[in-house]
């Protein structure tokens, strides 16, 4: 079937299956590698992209239910070498280990912070509790986004826009 | 001290044990090459490139499966080399003897020796090719080199003014003769080793941008998923290969070893039409054990078999005729899945003769032998790429699921992909082997006389020699891998290293007791297992730890004492006992609802004493803190050792709280995180770890953090409960 999506700001008419996951519509037809395939059942998050502004599954998500909307992904959320201030802080703390759960991690931390720009520790901890990561970085990751976390706090209390 | 089992066929396996010796190959050698005019490379040995663009480039050879190789290894060669990590561009190894493990004479990571087995070659690697550039340049100026420095990618003229960058000397260098000259850098000299805290690698790990396994992508290629027999050792009776091959996409049905395999032209059609597949199933050679049969085995064997002597000093019978009692206690410890995030994989691409590969592997000398066993080509006539690997744990040195891209891509005849799905990694890995441990010990009034210990399970090797011994000699024609790997296993302790996957951290038993006698009664029930993150410390640290928990309760002493007592000659025990027990608030009291749990363990040359804080909370284990005080030698990267420890604590709180594979008459009960869980975020104890400093050379710290922890979570809910867990996975009620 004719699937059409906004995937990082560029609209792109596909012919697929429409059972087929959203996951391997970014990463197969459109070579958006950076988000994998953990489990294939939604229980790891290692796939999670944002759809229309949501952060979901994209393996468990038939690309018809995702027609005609906005897809991001890992790669739609730094501008050249410019990264999301979330990805300088990952880099920063040092937080990956093998890094394969990392996309889905930042995907579900970068979507708690735009809705939230000031979230507690329990926030962070529930926002994050979805992504699954064996080698266990998860502290790190708490310090990461803790790091945004304070700089947010800070310039909203020098009156600017978050 | 360690009995050899196999002594007795030293004789007869005197030809080819001969055989075995001649293949120790030099695990350093360098390379003879030099530099290339027409490109302006420089390769002074295996691991280095140095271009005229001023460019270096540094041969990986340990993967980077979170463990820290592409930093730690990197920041070795740039601390000896002079020049910031960062500007060092990194290439994954292929296959070739410069880059073998010098330990196992196999191109393999495991068993956390990357910095131990590199510390030396790879820094007096950077070394000499730093003083062959320094003195090319003391030439150049006419200066006196011992005047010179090299910093930060160049070399600085005595004046203190004039630099040349390396680049700008590499076609001079390469005609320089330092052998023997070059020296190490003293301690106080390092810019780099013990300070640098970045990670190499995080860029590209928090963009997308990593290239792992599944993430290979080669110009027309499809994809393969393999159906295998729910129960190991079942063979395709019949299937509807007609049926599916006719679906949409699928480009062909057919069998290999392992199963039946669905191509298609994408990966979710493959699957669709893997569902339709019918495969009937002989199981007339299969697997049909059950997990109680397993143990029921394993407690037939220990009665009938005390097992190979494997440590023995004093005399334990009189040890027991001597004291005024004795205390016992079995536990046992069920198979673990390795369930790295990454699932098995890997790609290949079977034209003229050759076979590319590229795979995430721990081991790429051994995925170039299960690649050839499963086609008609010799090992030369493949070649393996190496990915970035989504962890690993031991589950990817075994080469299962590049045979069988091998056997797939060697029919199809184009680039091909094969993508295990997380039910069937979770459900044809190797495990870590389901163990049986009987300790006893004999007391006299409150002093321990005496410590027997009875390993109930099978080894690794036996699993592992297949495609182990024949990596070891690739020029062996194919018919004989066979009876190398039967070769090896006979040798095993003679000509080859002795296995001691089930033993380890049983044997090295450390506390001073009189009679020590461990023993291992050897027996597998079939299931498949392979090395998995700490191996057998994994199990034998759980019954060493909590049965010497069990032996301060039973003599009425303070578990921290009762250790102390028994560990005062071995000061670097002692020291991170003393530590932990400090940091972690031992001698503090525990908040209401807590208790707190004590171990001590040493595994791979590194010394872990971990004081864990746990509690039960809405009929759950709740675990609050883990402190870890760790002696790991000289410090590469202070981030990647505690991120290690940090990995390794949640690693074994996995297995402690969640861990177990079970089996129905031969069929794996797990399939995916809903059954086979993982620690969660949410879940996670605050875990606080602290390095000794040490002049010691490195030692491991990928698996230390894990063995410790799961004898000290028991050990503090016997403290919170008054009841003994003796089996994992622990419950919050008993």
């Amino acid at each position: 079937m004719a699937v059409n999506l906004t995937v990082n700001g560029d609209e792109r008419l596909l012919d697929i299956d429409g059972d087929t996951p959203l996951l391997w519509v970014l990463r197969d037809e459109l070579g958006l590698k950076g988000t994998k395939f953990g489990c294939g059942a939604g229980l790891c998050g290692a796939c999670t992209v944002h759809l229309n502004g949501q952060p979901v599954r994209s393996c468990s998500t038939p690309v018809e239910l995702a027609s005609g909307g906005q897809v991001v992904t890992i790669e739609g959320l730094s501008d050249g070498d410019r990264l999301h201030a979330l990805q300088d802080a990952w880099i920063e703390h040092g937080v990956p280990q093998c890094g394969y759960c990392q996309s889905g991690q930042i995907m579900s931390a970068v979507h708690l912070l735009a809705n939230n720009p000031t979230p507690s520790r329990g926030e962070i901890v529930a926002a994050m509790t979805g992504n699954l990561c064996r080698c266990g970085t998860y502290s790190r990751i708490i310090a990461a986004v803790e790091s945004v976390v304070v700089s947010n706090t800070s310039d909203s209390s020098q009156g600017r826009e978050a | 001290m360690v009995m050899n089992r196999r002594s007795f066929l030293k004789v007869s396996t005197g030809a080819s044990g001969s055989l075995l010796v001649s293949m120790a190959l030099p695990g350093c050698a360098g390379i003879q090459t030099g530099y290339e005019p027409d490109t302006g490379k420089w390769r002074p040995d295996a691991w280095l490139e140095l271009t005229a663009d001023d460019e270096v480039f540094f041969t990986l050879a340990r993967v980077e499966m979170g463990q820290g190789t592409y930093t730690g290894l990197t920041t070795l060669i740039a601390e000896e080399l002079d020049i910031q990590p960062d500007r060092i561009n990194l290439r994954f190894a292929p296959v070739g003897a410069d880059y073998q493990n010098p330990l196992y004479k196999l191109q393999l990571t495991g068993g956390s020796t990357s910095i131990a087995t590199s510390w030396e070659p790879l820094r007096m690697a950077g070394a000499k090719t730093r003083k062959m550039l320094m003195k090319a340049a003391a030439r150049v100026w006419n200066v006196n080199e011992a005047e010179c420095r090299a910093s930060e990618g160049r070399v600085i003229h005595p004046n203190g003014i004039d630099f040349m960058a390396y680049g700008k000397l590499v076609e001079l260098a390469a005609k320089e003769d330092v052998r023997g000259d070059a020296v190490l850098k003293p301690m106080s000299d390092w810019k780099y080793i013990g300070k640098h805290r970045g990670k190499l690698d995080a860029r590209a790990k928090s963009t997308g941008t990593a290239v792992y396994g599944i993430d290979v992508d080669l110009p027309g290629m499809v994809y393969g998923v393999v159906s295998r027999s729910p129960r190991r050792g079942g063979r395709v009776e019949k299937v509807n290969s007609d049926q599916v091959r006719a679906m949409t996409g699928v480009l062909d049905v057919f069998e290999i070893e392992r199963g039946v395999v669905v191509v298609a032209d994408k990966y979710w059609r493959a699957r669709k039409a893997q569902d339709a597949l019918e495969v009937d199933w002989d199981f007339s050679d299969a697997v049909s054990v059950s997990t109680d049969d397993v143990f029921d085995s394993y407690r037939t064997a220990a009665d009938d078999d005390p097992g190979e002597s494997e440590r023995s000093e004093g005399s334990f019978a009189s040890a027991v005729e001597m004291g005024d009692r004795v205390v016992d206690a079995e536990y046992a410890q069920p198979y673990l899945a390795h369930a790295t995030l990454e699932p098995m994989n890997a790609t290949a691409w079977y034209r003229e003769h050759r076979m590319e590969v590229w795979a995430p592997t721990q081991a790429p000398d051994l995925g170039r032998i299960a690649a050839a066993r499963a086609t008609d080509l010799g090992p030369d006539d493949i070649t393996i790429n190496t990915t970035f690997l989504g962890g690993g744990f031991g589950r990817r040195l075994t080469q299962d699921y590049i045979e069988e891209a091998a056997a797939v891509a060697y029919r199809i005849r184009r680039p091909v992909k094969v993508i295990w799905s997380r039910e069937e990694d979770t459900r044809h890995d190797l495990y870590r082997p389901a163990m049986l441990h009987r300790m006893k010990a004999s007391l006299s009034g409150s002093e321990l006389t005496g410590w027997h210990h009875q390993i109930v399970g099978p080894q690794i090797l036996d699993w592992y020699v297949r495609n182990a011994a024949p990596a070891q000699y690739p020029w062996a024609p194919k018919f004989m891998y066979d009876t190398l790997g039967t070769i090896g296993l006979m040798a095993e302790g003679i000509a080859t290293p002795k296995d001691i996957s089930a033993i380890e951290g049983a044997i090295e038993y450390p506390y001073r007791v009189a009679n020590i006698d461990i023993r291992h009664t050897h027996t597998d029930p079939g299931i498949p297992i392979t090395w998995w993150r700490s191996v057998g410390y994994s199990h034998n640290g759980f019954a060493v730890e909590t049965f010497m928990d069990e032996l301060a309760h039973e003599t009425g002493e303070d578990p921290y004492q009762f250790r102390r007592r028994l560990i005062s000659h071995e000061p670097r025990h002692l020291e991170v006992l003393e530590r932990a027990v400090r940091l972690g608030g031992w001698q503090s009291p525990v908040p209401q609802g807590r208790a707190r749990g004590l171990a001590l363990f040493r595994s791979f040359g590194t010394y872990v004493a971990q004081v864990v804080e746990a509690g039960i909370e809405n009929g759950a284990v709740r675990v609050y803190k883990v402190t870890c005080s760790v002696d790991c030698g000289q410090v590469v990267n202070p981030r990647i050792v505690e991120d290690q420890i940090e990995g390794g604590v949640l690693f074994g709180l996995t297995a402690a709280l969640y861990g177990e594979i079970t089996l129905e008459n031969g069929e794996v009960q797990q399939s995916n995180f809903h059954d086979y869980p993982l620690m969660r975020q949410y879940e996670r104890p605050e875990v606080v770890v602290d390095i000794v400093e040490s002049n010691e050379s490195p030692t491991g710290v990928g698996e230390p953090g894990v063995p410790p922890v799961i004898p000290a979570l028991g050990n503090a809910l016997f403290a919170l409960t008054g009841k003994r867990q003796r089996s994992l996975p622990l419950k919050a009620h008993v």
